[in-house]
């Protein structure tokens, strides 16, 4: 026997629980209680919430069942409505990332003939204004391009991150 | 996202597919609600000390029961599945930050007319037991409110609380002393 247990103690609980402590339950077991700590703490906290629990149940107020049951339908309704669409909206996000990066993809392909144009364009306006000036731009320009080429890459990374965080909260 | 909500026709149609959703017949939960209803209820009363808290939790503890899909071996799997629901959520809500603190305004609230002496007696002492209850840790007021108040075996309590069966006889004996001190010292030993 430690001092958790006593051989009276699941005696004393189910006297208490069946509702006949103090006055219906053995003299022995009550003299057992007087004198034993354990035990008496069992009989004082057991009453107490026994008898507690006994008002509650009497006392405490709950829906019909039907109520319940018609509220939990309605809230699984709803959940359901709400994860049917969920698939959509998600549909809708990849296709707008897919579809910049497409879109920066063909700019990145097509840039050579971009610059073969702006190439051309410089043939033509050459004449017209002077070399060094032409020159200049023409050399910022093809510059710009590595720049906007690493900024179209880091698009493709961001957009379908930026995509997931918008949709996140959803 | 937008915010979805339910026509009537839906909301009627709900009640239909709520027979497929359920793992239950609605006439299988009507029996099984009425006898665990008053027990539930009472436990979340006293585990959170605020009537409408525990209305709240206690609608969230069935719907939460209706949509589990765990397959029942017998009707006290099902009980002590429904009280661990009840418990988690009772836990869950503690961890959430407090934008209120409940007082003991719901047990104000049962307090009889001063003219009932017997009746106002048992008030008050549900007041103090309420009191002494807040001091404990909320694993040990289930585990003593299952124990005394339903009446329940270690093993249930154990299968219940999601604790060993062999440490549950410790943690119980632990809770009681804890609660009996502080019932018979309530202003704590000086």
């Amino acid at each position: 026997m430690n001092r958790y247990e006593c051989a009276y103690e699941d005696r004393v609980t189910s006297t208490v629980l069946s509702g006949r402590w103090p006055d219906a339950a053995d003299e022995e077991l009550t003299m057992h209680a007087a004198t034993c700590e354990l035990c008496g703490e069992v009989a004082m906290v057991a009453s107490l919430l026994r008898s507690d629990h006994d008002q509650a149940r009497r006392e405490v107020q709950v829906p019909v069942a039907g109520q319940v049951w018609w509220r939990s339908a309605v809230r699984a309704r709803l959940e359901s409505a709400q994860a049917a669409t969920r698939p959509m909206t998600w549909l809708h996000g990849v296709t707008a990332a897919i579809t910049i990066g497409i879109m920066l993809a063909g700019i990145g392909l097509a840039w050579p003939s971009i610059a073969e144009g702006a190439g051309w364009a410089r043939e033509v306006v050459d004449p017209l204004v002077s070399h060094a000036a032409v020159s200049g731009v023409v050399s910022g320009v093809l510059r710009q391009s590595v720049l906007i080429g690493l900024a179209a890459a880091a698009c493709l990374v961001i957009a379908p991150l930026v995509v997931y965080f918008a949709l996140a909260n959803d | 996202m937008r915010d979805l909500t339910l026509t009537d026709m839906e909301r009627l149609g709900a009640f239909d597919e709520a027979e497929r959703t359920f793992l239950m017949t609605e006439e299988a939960f009507r029996v099984f609600y009425e006898l665990t209803a008053r027990p539930v209820r009472s436990y979340l009363g006293r585990m959170t000390g605020d009537d409408r808290l525990a209305d709240d939790l206690f609608q969230e503890t069935y719907y939460k029961f209706l949509r589990a899909t765990v397959r029942f071996e017998s009707d006290d799997h099902r009980r002590h599945y429904l009280f661990r629901i009840a418990t988690n959520l009772v836990r869950d809500h503690r961890r959430r930050p407090r934008h209120e603190v409940p007082g003991g305004e719901a047990m104000h609230d049962t307090v009889p007319s001063p003219a009932e002496t017997h009746t106002a007696d048992r008030a008050a002492q549900r007041i103090d037991l309420g009191r002494a209850l807040d001091h404990l840790k909320p694993r040990e007021r289930s585990m003593l409110w299952l124990a005394y108040a339903q009446g329940w075996s270690h093993e249930e309590i154990a299968t219940a609380l999601g604790v060993k069966t062999a440490s549950l006889k410790a943690m119980l004996h632990r809770a009681r002393h804890r609660l009996a001190d502080v019932l018979k010292h309530p202003g704590g030993r000086s």
